[in-house]
C-alpha cells in the first residue's frame, strides 16, 4: 500500500507545524540584550479613545498612560494587541504580562487577577434617542439594549434585569453596538463614559443623548497582573504614583477627555 | 471547573439551540429554492443569465462567510432601510443571519444541483424531449428527480456544514449557540464547560441530521 509509506511523512509535518505554532505562542517574559526585562502588554485596541489603533499603531489615553508609567517605573514595555479575551488567557498562560485595557476594577476579576491603584474614573451611561422618555436604566425593561460582551456594562444590564435577559445583545467591540444602535436594531448602548463621550464628539449629524443613572456605582479601572506578580505590581504603582503627583495622569486625561 | 454555569444560563443555552436550529432551517429551505434557480440560470442558453450566476457563484464561494455576514449585517441592510424605509428601525440580527445564511448556501447547492444534473446521461434528457416534452417539464420530471438522489449526500454534507457555519452569527450578536457559550464564557470565567457542552450539542444536532435527517432521505428517494 502506498499509504503505508507516506503517513509517517505527514505525520512528521502535523508535529512539526504544531512544534511551530506552540514555539509563537511562547512570546512572553523576554527579556533584551542586557538582561533587562521586557514586560508584555496586552490591550484590545477596539476601545477608543483608551485603546485604538490608528494606522498600524496601537495609540490612546491608556496606551499613554502606560508608557508614562513604564517610564516612571524605570522598566520597559512591548505592545501586543491581543484583544479582549486572549488578554485574559495570555494573562493565565504567561504570553501576557501586565494588561491595559479599561479593565474595571471588579471583585469577580481580583479573584483571579491583581489590580494596581486605579488610574481613571468611569462610570456607566446610557445612549438613548433623543426623544426617548428613557430616564434610568430601570425604563429600559423589556427593551432591547446592546453593548460590549463581558464589560461592566453588561454586568449592569445582568444586575438589572438578569443574568440571561433576552434584550442584551453583547458585541465583540463597542463600535459594533454603536453602529446598531444608529441602525435602530437596540434602543439603547450601555457603557462607559469615556468610549461614549468619545463618540458625542465625533458623531454630531445624528440625535441621540446619554443618561447618567445615579445608582450605577463608580468604578475604576486599573492595571492588571496575575495574581501574585507582585514584582510587576510594585513596579506599576511605583510609577503609577509617580505619575499622579507630578501631574502627567491628568495631563493624559486632559488631552483625551478635555478638563472637565 | 465550574459545570453548574451551564444550569445557571440555561436559558441562554435553550434559546440559542432555538435559534441555531431556525437560523440553519430557513437558510436550508431558501438556500435550497435559490440554490436550484441559480443552478438552471447557470445553465441556461442565455448568455447573460449564465454569466450573473456565474459571478454569484464565484462572490460568494469566493469570499469567507464571516465577511459576507459583516458586510450584510452593518452595510447592505442598514443601506437599504436607509433607502427604502428611513427612519425605521433596521431588522434585527437574526435576520441578517437569514439572508448571508441563505445567500451562501445557495452558491454550493447550486454547484451541487449542477453537479447532479450534469451527471445524468444526456439522453434521459433527450429521450423525453422525443416523447413530445417541453424541455422545462423533461426537466421537471426525467432530470431532476433522477439528479436529486445522486444529490443528496452532497447537500446533507452541505447541510451540516451549514449547522456548524451558523456558529460565525455571534458576532452580530445574534442569539445562537455559540454566542450563548461565548458570553457564558466571558461572564464565568469559565472555559471548559460551556465550550464543550456547545460542542456536544452542535454534534448531537450534526448526528440528528446526518443520521435521521440525510439517511431518511436517502433511503426515501433510492431508486435501488
Amino acid at each position: 500500500m502506498k499509504i503505508g509509506k507516506k503517513w509517517y511523512t505527514s505525520l512528521a509535518l502535523i508535529v512539526g507545524m504544531g512544534l511551530m505554532l506552540s514555539a509563537c505562542g511562547s512570546g512572553g517574559q523576554q527579556t533584551t540584550g542586557s538582561g533587562e526585562k521586557v514586560y508584555v502588554i496586552g490591550t484590545d485596541a477596539a476601545y477608543p479613545p483608551f485603546q485604538m489603533l490608528e494606522a498600524d499603531k496601537i495609540s490612546g489615553h491608556d496606551i499613554d498612560v502606560m508608557n508614562a508609567v513604564a517610564e516612571a517605573g524605570g522598566f520597559k514595555v512591548e505592545w501586543k494587541n491581543t484583544g479582549w479575551d486572549p488578554l485574559f488567557d495570555g494573562l493565565d498562560k504567561g504570553t501576557v504580562d501586565i494588561g491595559i485595557s479599561s479593565i474595571t476594577i471588579t471583585d469577580k476579576r481580583k479573584e483571579k487577577y491583581d489590580f494596581s491603584e486605579p488610574y481613571f474614573e468611569a462610570n456607566q451611561l446610557i445612549l438613548v434617542a433623543e426623544d426617548s422618555p428613557v430616564q434610568t436604566l430601570a425604563d429600559l425593561k423589556g427593551k432591547k439594549i446592546g453593548g460590549q460582551a463581558a464589560t461592566t456594562g453588561e454586568e449592569v444590564v445582568k444586575k438589572a434585569f438578569g443574568e440571561t435577559y433576552e434584550g442584551w445583545k453583547g458585541y465583540d467591540d463597542m463600535p459594533s453596538s454603536v453602529d446598531d444602535f444608529f441602525n435602530g436594531r437596540v434602543e439603547a448602548v450601555v457603557g462607559d463614559n469615556g468610549v461614549l463621550q468619545y463618540y458625542v464628539k465625533k458623531i454630531e449629524n445624528k440625535k441621540f443623548k446619554l443618561i447618567k443613572d445615579d445608582s450605577f456605582e463608580k468604578e475604576f479601572y486599573g492595571i492588571i497582573v496575575k495574581k501574585g506578580n507582585t514584582d510587576a505590581m510594585t513596579k506599576i504603582n511605583d510609577g503609577l504614583k509617580k505619575i499622579k503627583e507630578n501631574g502627567k495622569l491628568q495631563e493624559i486625561h486632559d488631552k483625551y477627555f478635555g478638563n472637565k | 471547573m465550574d459545570w453548574s454555569v451551564i444550569y445557571d444560563y440555561r436559558e441562554l443555552f435553550i434559546r440559542g439551540v432555538i435559534n441555531t436550529i431556525l437560523l440553519t432551517a430557513v437558510a436550508t429551505v431558501c438556500g435550497t429554492l435559490l440554490g436550484l434557480f441559480i443552478c438552471l440560470g447557470k445553465m441556461s442558453s442565455k448568455r447573460y443569465l449564465r454569466w450573473i450566476c456565474s459571478i454569484y457563484v464565484e462572490l460568494f464561494r469566493g469570499t469567507p462567510m464571516l465577511v459576507q455576514i459583516l458586510l450584510i449585517h452593518f452595510a447592505v441592510i442598514p443601506s437599504i432601510w436607509e433607502v427604502f424605509f428611513p427612519g425605521q428601525p433596521n431588522p434585527e440580527a437574526i435576520y441578517s443571519g437569514f439572508v448571508a445564511l441563505s445567500l451562501n448556501a445557495a452558491a454550493y447547492i447550486a454547484e451541487i444541483f449542477r453537479a447532479g444534473i450534469q451527471s445524468i446521461d444526456p439522453g434521459q434528457m433527450e429521450a423525453a424531449r422525443s416523447l413530445g416534452m417541453s424541455k422545462g417539464l423533461s426537466m421537471r420530471l426525467i432530470v431532476l428527480p433522477q439528479a436529486f438522489t445522486r444529490m443528496l449526500p452532497a447537500i446533507g454534507n452541505e447541510f451540516i456544514a451549514l449547522l456548524k457555519d451558523s456558529s460565525l452569527c455571534a458576532v452580530i450578536a445574534t442569539q445562537e449557540l455559540n454566542y450563548a457559550a461565548m458570553n457564558v464564557a466571558k461572564s464565568t470565567f469559565e472555559r471548559y464547560p460551556p465550550y464543550l457542552t456547545e460542542a456536544a450539542v452542535y454534534l448531537v444536532l450534526t448526528l440528528f441530521l446526518s443520521r435521521v435527517v440525510v439517511r431518511g432521505l436517502e433511503k426515501k428517494y433510492s431508486t435501488r
